[in-house]
């Protein structure tokens, strides 16, 4: 995807970094106010990659190969993992407004849980992409 | 077929990639998660508002859940049909030589397909009935107090529609195993 060469350590060190920054926005959000509802937007955005996560190592390890690729029963799997991920993401963005307006939680925290939590979320996809495609690299070296 | 062969070579083309069947399904699917949530947190939003917000003497009880619920039952039963027993049942509609199995399965699926949308259907009237009997005909017209049964519809509009994308999602007729063996 793009050329510079970056050492898979300072990925991972970096993004930490960001998951770290995440975890401080959703605690301050909460620890500030004295109110820790928001906390369960940290719950949310954890289980949200799972469902993906599930249905493709179903997909790696269950099956043999590109003839089950195919089936009806794996593509359910996959639309039922795809609803998950889409209810929970969006759920954890839409939790804390939904606080905000009940007045259960200040703006100011609303908004600190919202963008704490997508950074974690985004931390997590973007750590099992490179998980992934170091994989795909591994695959192609060995087959080419 | 023919024109297909014979089509000339344009000049203009589309700025933007056409989305492949497979690539479509999935958004529709994500769609369909998000609209599901969206209903699912509206709904809660007047749950919440009437425990912890609320300025006036009406509370939402167990009747305005009634219709939260049948729309949710009527999702799960649309959605956990067997696709292939509906077009099966279509296939063999005019030859008598299909086997009474089949045919009965596809009218006990049709059954339950009607009792889904029907689940459904009755989910986004119930919390219009909600709306208008608890809310309208006794002068609760003013908007922080309204919200509540107004909120309800709309969550029960969402789940509808998330049905609605996650049902034509699925059944787009998919080239997705032409693209695979090209």
């Amino acid at each position: 995807m793009f050329h510079v060469k970056v050492s898979p350590i300072t990925k991972i060190i970096s993004l930490s970094g960001f998951l770290a920054l995440g975890f401080l926005l959703v605690i301050l959000s909460c620890a500030l106010f004295r109110n820790y509802y928001p906390l369960f937007d940290i719950l949310i955005f954890l289980i949200a990659p799972l469902p993906n996560l599930l249905s493709r190592k179903s997909d790696s390890f269950g099956s043999n190969g590109s003839t089950d690729f195919m089936s009806e029963s794996n593509n359910s799997n996959h639309d039922f993992a795809h609803f998950m991920t889409g209810l929970f993401v969006s759920s954890g963005i839409l939790m804390p407004m939904i606080f905000q307006h009940c007045q259960i939680i200040t703006p100011e925290s609303c908004a600190m849980s919202v963008l704490g939590g997508s950074i974690i979320y985004a931390s997590i996809v973007v750590f099992t992409r490179f998980f992934n495609s170091s994989w795909d690299q591994e695959d192609d070296a060995l087959f080419g | 077929m023919n024109l297909e062969n014979e089509r000339p070579a344009r000049l203009f083309r589309l700025p933007f990639k056409l989305p492949t069947s497979a690539s479509a399904r999935k958004v529709g699917v994500y769609l369909s998660g998000l609209l599901y949530a969206l209903g699912f947190w509206l709904f809660l939003d007047a749950v919440l508002y009437s425990k912890h917000a609320n300025g006036s003497d009406i509370h939402v009880t167990f009747v305005d859940w009634i219709p939260f619920l049948c729309s949710t039952f009527g999702m799960l039963i649309v959605n956990s049909i067997e696709k292939n027993r509906l077009l099966s049942s279509n296939s063999s509609l005019g030859g008598s030589l299909s086997g009474g199995l089949d045919s009965h399965m596809a009218s006990q699926a049709r059954f339950v397909l009607f009792v889904g949308f029907a689940l459904l259907a009755g989910g986004l009237a119930g919390s219009l009935v909600v709306l208008i009997i608890k809310f309208l005909v006794r002068d609760y017209n003013t908007y922080p107090t309204v919200g509540m049964g107004v909120n309800n519809v709309l969550g029960n509009l969402c789940i509808l529609m998330s049905c609605v994308v996650l049902w034509i999602a699925q059944n787009v007729e998919d080239d997705y195993s032409y693209n695979l063996t090209l």
